[in-house]
C-alpha cells in the first residue's frame, strides 16, 4: 500500500505548490462523485466539492500512509463536510420517499482493491449481508438519507433500520481490522 | 432527522449514536452529550465507524465521474490561491489525532484503531451516561430516572440558542484568514458619496468578502439600489464582475455587506459601488460611481 515516493497529500503537507493542483486531478472525480450523491442539488455539490478540497489541503499533514489509504482519508474528509452541509439544509424539504435515486453498483470484491484495500474489504463484508441490509447501507451512506427517511422509503420500522445499519457497519468494521494477509491487526 | 430511541442495551444506544454521527450527523443535544463523555474509547470507536463508512462509500462510488469543466476551473483558481498563501504545512500529524478542531478544518485521525475487549464495559457505562444526558437535555421538567442522578456531578448547561453569525461577525472572522486582502474604499466626487468611508475584506481562496461603510445614505429600494462591482485583473476591465445589490436602511451607522460575486474572481484588482436602478444592472453605465478602492 505504501510506495517509496511521497504521495500527493504528503507533498502538499511539505508545501509543494504543484501538488495542490495535482490533488484535484488525482481525487477530483472521487470527491465529485461522493458530493453528487450526498448533495441535494448540483449547485450544492459544486460548492461542497470546493469546500472539501480546502479541507483536504488543510488536513494533508495529518495523512499517514502507514495507517490507511489516501482514498479513505479523502472519503472521510468528504463525508464529514457533506454530512455537515446536509444537516445545515434543514429548511430544505426532506427527500421524497419515492424519489428515484441513482442506481448503485457495488464494487466486485475482486476488483475493489484497485480503489483501495479498504474498499476491497468493505465489498467483501457487504457480500455477506442480506440484500435488505445492503439496501439500508446504500440509502444511508451513498445517498445521504436519514434513518427516518430510509424507514419511510422502505416501509420498515425505524428500529429495523438502526439494527440493519448497526450490523452492517460493525461487519465492515470487523473486516477493516483484518490486514491484507488476513491477520487481525490487533496484537 | 430521527432521535435515538429506547434501546434494549445501553451500549446499543451508544453505538447507534456513533453510527448516526457518521451517517447523518447528530443533533446539537446529541453531539453535546457525546462530547461530554470526552473519552478516548468513544473517540476510537467513532473513528472506526467513520472509517467503515468511508470504505463503504468507496466500494459504492464507481463509476467515478469527472467534475464539470466550470467547477474544475474554479478549483484550479482556488488551488493557485491556496498554494500561494500556504507555502508550508499548517498542521502536523500530531495536531489532530483524536481531537476535534474548529468546524472549518476537518480534524482527522485515520489511524487504524485497535480493538480492545476491555473497553466494552466502559462503553456500556458511557452509554448509560450519554442516555442520561440526552434525556436531561430534551426534557428537563419530568422526574428523571435514577441513572440521571449522575448529571448534577457533571453539570452540563444547555447553551442559549446560537444565532448564526451576522455579516459583521463573519467579516471579523474573515479578517483573521491569512489569505484575506483588506483595502480602503475612497469616496468619489459624486455628491451622493460625500462623507462616505469604507473598506473591503476579500479572501481569494474562499471567494468570500465584505464591504463596510459609514456615511452611505439610505436608499429607497423601489427607486435605487447600490450595486457592488469587482474588477478582475485577469478579465476585461470594461466588464467588472457583479458583486450583488444592497440597500442601506434609514439611520444606519456602520453597515457590513457580504459580496456575492457572480463568477470566480481570479485576481481582485479593485472594488466599486454604484447607484443603479432597482435590481441592479448587468453592465453599469457608471453614471454614479460612489466609492472605489484598488488593491495593491
Amino acid at each position: 500500500m505504501q510506495s517509496l515516493s511521497p504521495s500527493v497529500l504528503q507533498r502538499i503537507a511539505s508545501g509543494e505548490a504543484a501538488a495542490v493542483r495535482e490533488c484535484i486531478a488525482e481525487y477530483g472525480a472521487l470527491v465529485w462523485s461522493l458530493a453528487r450523491r450526498l448533495s441535494r442539488t448540483p449547485a450544492d455539490a459544486e460548492d461542497a466539492t470546493q469546500e472539501i478540497f480546502l479541507d483536504i489541503w488543510r488536513s494533508a499533514a495529518r495523512f499517514d500512509a502507514a495507517q490507511g489509504s489516501d482514498k479513505v482519508f479523502i472519503a472521510m474528509i468528504a463525508r464529514r463536510r457533506l454530512i455537515d452541509r446536509l444537516r445545515k439544509t434543514t429548511s430544505e424539504p426532506a427527500m421524497d420517499p419515492v424519489e428515484v435515486l441513482e442506481t448503485v453498483t457495488w464494487s466486485d470484491p475482486g476488483t475493489a482493491s484497485e480503489t483501495s484495500l479498504e474498499a476491497e474489504q468493505a465489498a467483501r463484508a457487504l457480500q455477506e449481508l442480506r440484500p435488505e441490509q445492503r439496501e439500508v447501507l446504500e440509502l444511508g451512506l451513498l445517498h445521504g438519507l436519514s434513518q427516518s427517511e430510509i424507514a419511510a422509503r422502505l416501509g420498515i420500522p425505524l428500529g429495523t433500520v438502526k439494527s440493519f445499519m448497526r450490523r452492517g457497519l460493525i461487519r465492515v468494521r470487523e473486516y477493516l481490522n483484518i490486514d491484507a494477509e488476513g491477520v487481525w491487526s490487533e496484537g | 432527522m430521527s432521535e435515538t430511541g429506547p434501546q434494549d442495551q445501553p451500549e446499543d444506544a451508544l453505538v447507534d449514536l456513533l453510527i448516526k454521527q457518521v451517517t447523518e450527523g447528530l443533533s446539537p443535544a446529541e453531539q453535546r452529550a457525546l462530547d461530554a463523555l470526552d473519552s478516548p474509547s468513544v473517540t476510537a470507536a467513532s473513528q472506526e465507524f467513520e472509517r467503515a463508512a468511508a470504505a463503504i462509500s468507496l466500494a459504492g462510488a464507481a463509476p467515478l465521474q469527472a467534475p464539470p469543466p466550470a467547477l474544475l476551473a474554479r478549483l484550479e483558481v482556488q488551488a493557485s490561491s491556496y498554494a500561494a498563501a500556504h507555502p508550508v504545512a499548517v498542521h502536523t500529524a500530531a495536531d489532530g489525532v483524536g481531537g476535534r478542531a474548529p468546524a472549518a478544518v476537518v480534524p482527522l485521525a485515520v489511524a487504524r484503531p485497535r480493538r480492545s475487549s476491555g473497553s466494552l464495559g466502559w462503553l456500556a457505562a458511557a452509554a448509560c451516561l450519554v442516555l442520561a444526558v440526552i434525556g436531561w437535555m430534551r426534557s428537563p421538567s419530568p422526574p428523571l430516572p435514577p441513572v440521571a442522578q449522575v448529571v448534577p456531578e457533571t453539570p452540563i448547561v444547555p447553551p442559549a440558542p446560537v444565532e448564526p453569525p451576522g455579516p459583521a461577525e463573519e467579516r471579523t472572522a474573515l479578517l483573521a484568514s491569512p489569505t484575506a486582502l483588506k483595502l480602503t474604499l475612497g469616496a468619489t466626487k459624486d455628491p451622493a458619496a460625500a462623507g462616505v468611508t469604507g473598506d473591503v475584506v476579500w479572501d481569494p481562496v474562499t471567494q468570500k468578502g465584505f464591504l463596510r461603510f459609514a456615511g452611505l445614505k439610505s436608499n429607497d429600494p423601489s427607486v435605487m439600489q447600490y450595486q457592488i462591482w469587482i474588477f478582475d485583473g485577469e478579465r476585461d476591465k470594461r466588464y467588472p464582475i457583479d458583486g450583488g445589490v444592497f440597500d442601506v436602511p434609514a439611520n444606519a451607522a456602520d453597515i457590513v455587506i457580504p459580496i456575492r460575486a457572480a463568477v470566480v474572481v481570479h485576481k481582485p484588482a479593485a472594488f466599486a459601488v454604484t447607484a443603479e436602478k432597482p435590481g441592479g444592472v448587468v453592465v453599469s453605465d457608471r453614471a454614479h460611481v460612489l466609492v472605489l478602492g484598488a488593491a495593491g
